[in-house]
C-alpha cells in the first residue's frame, strides 16, 4: 500500500525531547523524529520498552513541549494552536486515565464535556461509545469494579467521544488477557474500516504492528530506525524464509547440515540446536500432551517426558520451494522429521536485523 | 466557563464519592467544635472573660447614688462593681491593691475592666434639686459606640429621670481640665464643656486604639456570645483550611492516575482546569463553613447581628485558603509530602491564629506572631462581629488583608505552575 499521493494529517519534523533528571543527568528520550501520518491509515510505532513511544505521543498530544522540532495536526501546530489541533484528536493514554470511583458513564460524560459536548449530543455520544466498547450493560458500575480489559475498553472509549478524525493509542493492549487483546485489535480495525479514522498506534508487539498497520515506524533509543509498509521493511532484511524442522530426540550431525547447504539450491544457512524440554512441574511422568507456547505466539504440542527438543533451522530464499529437496536429503541421512514450520520474515526479524537485539527483552 | 463548571462538578462528584468526606466535613469538626466550645465556656459566659468589671468611685455616697448602682447591676447581671463586689477569688482582679483613680484608669486602658465610673460628691443633691449633675464614665469604647456597661448606665440614668444627666455621661477628662465634679454656671459654659469633652476624648482615643477587650454588646434580647461563639468560627475556620488545602493532594492524585494529563490532551485551556479545581475547593470550603455555623445555629449559639459581615469573612478566608492550596500544589511532589505539609500548616496556623482559643488570652508576643496566620485575620473578622457587635464595616480591614494575600499567593502559584 503506497500513500505517497495521500494527504498527511499529522506532520512531524525534527521532534526532540530531552529530560533533565534531578541528579543533573540528561535523558534524550526522543532524538529527532520526522514522520507523516496519512489520512485513513493505521500507523504504528513499534519499539521496545523505553524507546520513546509514549514521549512522542505526549508531544503529539500537547502534553509535553518538544525540546526542538514541530508537529502539526490537520495543519494546526500542536504548540501554537493547541486547541484547534486537540479538537481533531482523541488520545488513549498508556495509563488507565479514568476516575476509579466514578461509573463508566460518569467518566464518559465528564470527558465528553471536556471535548466540548453537552446536552443531548453528549448523551447520544456516550451511548454510542458504550455500545461500541460493548459496555452498555455495565455503564452504571464504578470503574474500580471492572476487569483490566474492561477498563482498557473504557479508556479507549473516552478518546472516541467527540468522533475525532485521528486517534492515538499508546500500547492499548498492555496487561490484558488474550481475549481482551483480540477485542481491542478488532476495535482498531473497525475504527479504520467503519469510521475511516486515522490511527497512531504504539506497541512493542510486532504481531500487532504487522496485523494492524498500513505503515510501521520502528523506533529504538528515541530514533525511527526504519519506516514503511510491513512488506517494505521485510524486504530490508533480504526476504529470507526460515524453515524449522523438529527432530525430537535425534542427534543431528554436521554432515546433514553440510548436505543441506551444498545440495539444496537457495539455502544460505543451516543450523542445529537442541534444548532440554522441561515439562510442567508435576507432569514429568504423565503421558499427557503438553502445550508449549513459542516466542512467536504459536502453540506447539509436545509429549511430556520428552527431554530433547532438537531443531534444524534453515534459511532459504524461497522456503517452500526448497522444502521437498530438504526432506529428501533428510530421509537419505536417516533423519526423521517430526514437523516442519515455514516462517516468513517478520518485523521481529527486521528489528533483529537492524539492532542485533530481540524486540522483547 | 462551561468547562470550568464541569471540572468543578467532576471534582465535587469524586470528592463526595469517597464516604470519608463526611468524616472530614461533618463528624470530626462538629465533635471538635463541641468540645472546644465547652472548654471555652460552653453555653454560658463568653469566650474571654466571664464578667464585666466596672471600677466605681462613689464619692457622693447618697441614697440616689446607691440606688443608681443597685439598679445598674440589675440592668446587667454580668456587671461586677469593683471594689465593692470583690470576692475571695478576686473577681475584680485587684490583687489586693488599693483602687485609686490612676489604677482604675490603667485598668481601663489595659483592658482589665470594661469601664470606670465616678459619681462625684454632690451628685445626688444636685440631681434632686433639678440642677445639672455629672457622672464621669470612661471606657475604651469609641465615642458613639455604646458598650454594655454604658448602655446599662444610660438606661439607669434615664430611669432616674435625668435627661439632663444623661447628656453628661461622658468621659473622664480630669487629667487636664480639673473639671471633675464641676457644675456649670450657664448654658454657654455647658456647651463649652461638651465641646471640650468631645475633643479631649477624641484626642485620647486617637492614642488608644480600639482594644482587644471584652465589649459584650449582649444583654439585648438576652442573647450572648458563648464558648461556642469562639469554637464554631475557630474550628470551622481550621477545617475550612484543611478541606481546601486537600485540593493540592487531589491535584497530585489526578496527576498520578493520569486524568489530569488526559484533560490536558483535550481542547481545554490549562487555566480552565485550574479554575475549575479551585472553584470546587472554594465550594467545599463554603460547605465546611455552613456545616460549622449551621451546627452553631442548631445549638442556638449567638453570632452577632451581621450575617453579611460573617459571610464576607468566610468568602475571603476560603478564597485565601484556595490560593494557598494552589501554591502548595506547586511545591509538593508526592501525596505523602502533601499530606504532611497540610497537617503541619493547619496545626501551626490554627492555634497560632486563635482558632482554638481567643488570642486575647495568650501573651502579647504570641498575639503578634499570631497575626501572621491567615486564621487570625479571619478570627479578627469573626470576633469583631460576634463579640464586639460589629457590622460589615468592622470586618473590612480583615477581609481586605485576606483578599490582598489571596491575590499575591495566587499570582505566585500561577507563576510556578507547570503542566508537564
Ligand atoms: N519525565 C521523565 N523524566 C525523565 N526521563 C523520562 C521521563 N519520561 C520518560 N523518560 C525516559 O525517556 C525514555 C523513553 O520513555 P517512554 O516512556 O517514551 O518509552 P516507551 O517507548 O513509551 O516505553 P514503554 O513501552 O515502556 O511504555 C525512557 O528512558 C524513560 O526513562
Ligand atoms: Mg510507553
Amino acid at each position: 500500500m503506497h500513500n505517497g499521493h495521500k494527504h498527511a494529517l499529522v506532520e512531524v519534523r525534527g521532534l526532540k525531547k530531552t529530560f533533565k533528571r534531578k541528579d543533573g543527568t540528561v535523558v534524550e528520550a526522543v532524538k529527532g523524529i520526522d514522520l507523516d501520518i496519512y489520512r485513513g491509515e493505521v500507523f504504528s510505532l513499534l519499539g521496545p520498552n523505553g524507546a520513546g513511544k509514549s514521549t512522542t505521543i505526549s508531544m503529539l498530544s500537547g502534553l509535553l513541549t518538544p525540546t526542538e522540532g514541530e508537529a502539526t495536526i490537520g495543519g494546526h501546530s500542536i504548540t501554537r494552536q493547541p486547541l484547534e489541533a486537540k479538537k481533531l484528536l482523541g488520545v488513549v493514554p498508556q495509563e488507565i486515565a479514568l476516575y476509579p470511583t466514578l461509573s463508566a458513564r460518569q467518566n464518559l460524560e465528564f470527558f465528553g464535556r471536556m471535548y466540548g459536548l453537552s446536552g443531548s449530543e453528549l448523551s447520544k455520544s456516550v451511548d454510542e461509545v458504550l455500545d461500541f466498547i460493548d459496555l452498555r450493560d455495565r455503564h452504571k458500575d464504578r470503574i474500580d469494579t471492572f476487569s483490566g480489559g474492561m477498563k482498557r475498553r473504557v479508556n479507549i472509549g473516552v478518546g472516541l467521544l467527540h468522533k475525532p478524525q485521528l486517534v492515538y493509542m499508546d500500547e492499548p493492549t498492555v496487561g490484558v488477557d488474550p481475549q481482551s487483546r483480540r477485542r481491542i485489535l478488532d476495535t482498531v480495525i473497525r475504527l479504520k474500516e467503519e469510521r475511516k479514522m486515522t490511527v497512531l498506534y504504539t506497541t512493542h508487539l510486532m504481531e500487532e504492528s504487522q496485523e494492524l498497520s498500513n505503515r510501521v515506524g520502528i523506533i529504538d533509543y528515541g530514533q525511527i530506525i526504519a519506516l514503511g509498509t510491513v512488506g517494505e521493511l521485510i524486504q530490508k532484511v533480504g526476504e529470507e524464509d526460515r524453515l524449522i524442522f523438529s527432530v525430537g530426540e535425534q542427534q543431528i550431525s554436521d554432515a546433514v547440515l553440510e548436505r543441506f547447504r551444498t545440495e539444496v539450491p537457495g539455502i544460505t544457512k543451516a543450523t542445529y540446536a537442541a534444548s532440554e524440554f522441561t515439562p510442567v512441574a508435576g507432569m514429568e511422568e504423565s503421558a499427557e500432551l503438553v502445550v508449549e507456547k513459542r516466542s512467536t505466539g504459536t502453540m506447539r504440542v509436545a509429549r511430556s517426558g520428552q527431554v530433547l527438543d532438537g531443531e534444524i533451522t534453515v534459511h532459504a530464499k524461497r522456503g517452500r520451494k526448497a522444502l521437498p529437496e530438504l526432506l529428501r536429503v533428510a530421509d537419505e541421512m536417516g533423519v526423521d522429521i517430526l514437523s516442519v514450520e515455514v516462517r516468513e520474515p517478520d518485523l521481529e526479524a527486521v528489528f533483529l536485523h537492524l539492532t542485533g537485539r530481540a524486540l522483547r527483552e | 466557563m462551561d468547562k470550568i463548571l464541569s471540572v468543578a462538578r467532576n471534582d465535587l462528584q469524586v470528592t463526595f464519592r469517597d464516604r470519608s468526606v463526611w468524616l472530614q466535613l461533618v463528624i470530626i469538626p462538629l465533635v471538635i467544635i463541641f468540645f472546644i466550645g465547652l472548654a471555652n465556656g460552653g453555653f454560658g459566659g463568653d469566650g474571654g472573660s466571664p464578667h464585666l468589671l466596672l471600677d466605681v468611685f462613689d464619692q457622693d455616697g447618697s441614697a440616689l447614688s446607691t440606688e443608681l448602682l443597685a439598679n445598674l447591676k440589675a440592668a446587667n447581671p454580668n456587671l461586677v462593681l469593683c471594689p465593692a463586689d470583690n470576692d475571695a477569688d478576686d473577681v475584680c482582679r485587684l490583687d489586693d491593691a488599693e483602687l485609686t483613680d490612676t489604677l482604675a484608669q490603667e485598668r481601663v486602658t489595659g483592658g482589665v475592666t470594661s469601664a470606670m465610673l465616678v459619681i462625684p460628691a454632690g451628685f445626688g443633691e444636685q440631681a434632686r434639686a433639678g440642677q445639672p449633675a455629672s457622672l464621669i464614665y470612661r471606657s475604651q469604647n469609641q465615642i458613639g459606640e455604646t458598650g454594655p456597661v454604658l448602655q446599662a448606665l444610660q438606661a439607669e440614668v434615664q430611669r432616674l429621670g435625668g435627661a439632663m444627666i444623661a447628656a453628661r455621661v461622658g468621659v473622664d477628662v480630669f487629667e487636664n481640665s480639673g473639671l471633675m465634679g464641676a457644675s456649670f454656671a450657664d448654658e454657654n459654659d455647658r456647651a463649652a464643656f461638651d465641646r471640650q469633652l468631645y475633643e479631649t476624648a477624641r484626642a485620647i482615643w486617637a492614642e488608644l486604639p480600639p482594644a482587644v477587650t471584652f465589649n459584650e454588646s449582649a444583654a439585648q434580647e438576652g442573647r450572648q456570645p458563648s464558648g461556642f461563639s469562639q469554637s464554631v468560627p475557630g474550628i470551622g475556620t481550621m477545617y475550612v483550611m484543611s478541606t481546601v488545602l486537600i485540593g493540592s493532594l487531589i491535584l497530585l492524585q489526578e496527576r498520578k492516575q493520569w486524568t489530569f494529563q488526559r484533560i490536558l490532551t483535550m481542547p481545554v485551556a490549562p487555566g480552565q482546569i485550574v479554575a475549575g479545581k479551585m472553584l470546587a475547593r472554594f465550594v467545599m470550603g463554603m460547605i465546611q463553613y455552613s456545616v460549622a455555623f449551621g451546627f452553631g445555629l442548631i445549638l442556638g449559639v449567638y453570632f452577632g447581628d451581621s450575617p453579611l459581615a460573617l459571610l464576607l469573612v468566610m468568602v475571603a478566608f476560603t478564597l485565601c485558603s484556595t490560593a494557598f492550596a494552589l501554591l502548595l500544589a506547586t511545591i509538593v511532589k508526592t501525596e505523602m509530602q502533601a499530606a504532611s505539609m497540610l497537617n503541619l500548616v493547619v496545626l501551626i496556623a490554627a492555634p497560632l491564629g486563635g482558632a482554638w482559643w481567643p488570642l486575647e488570652i495568650v501573651p502579647q508576643w504570641m498575639q503578634a506572631v499570631g497575626q501572621l496566620s491567615p486564621v487570625a485575620w479571619a478570627m479578627n473578622g469573626f470576633r469583631s462581629v460576634i463579640f464586639h457587635g460589629g457590622g460589615v464595616e468592622s470586618v473590612i480591614p480583615s477581609v481586605l488583608v485576606m483578599l490582598g494575600v489571596t491575590a499575591g499567593v495566587f499570582l505566585l502559584a500561577v507563576s510556578r505552575l507547570k503542566y508537564e
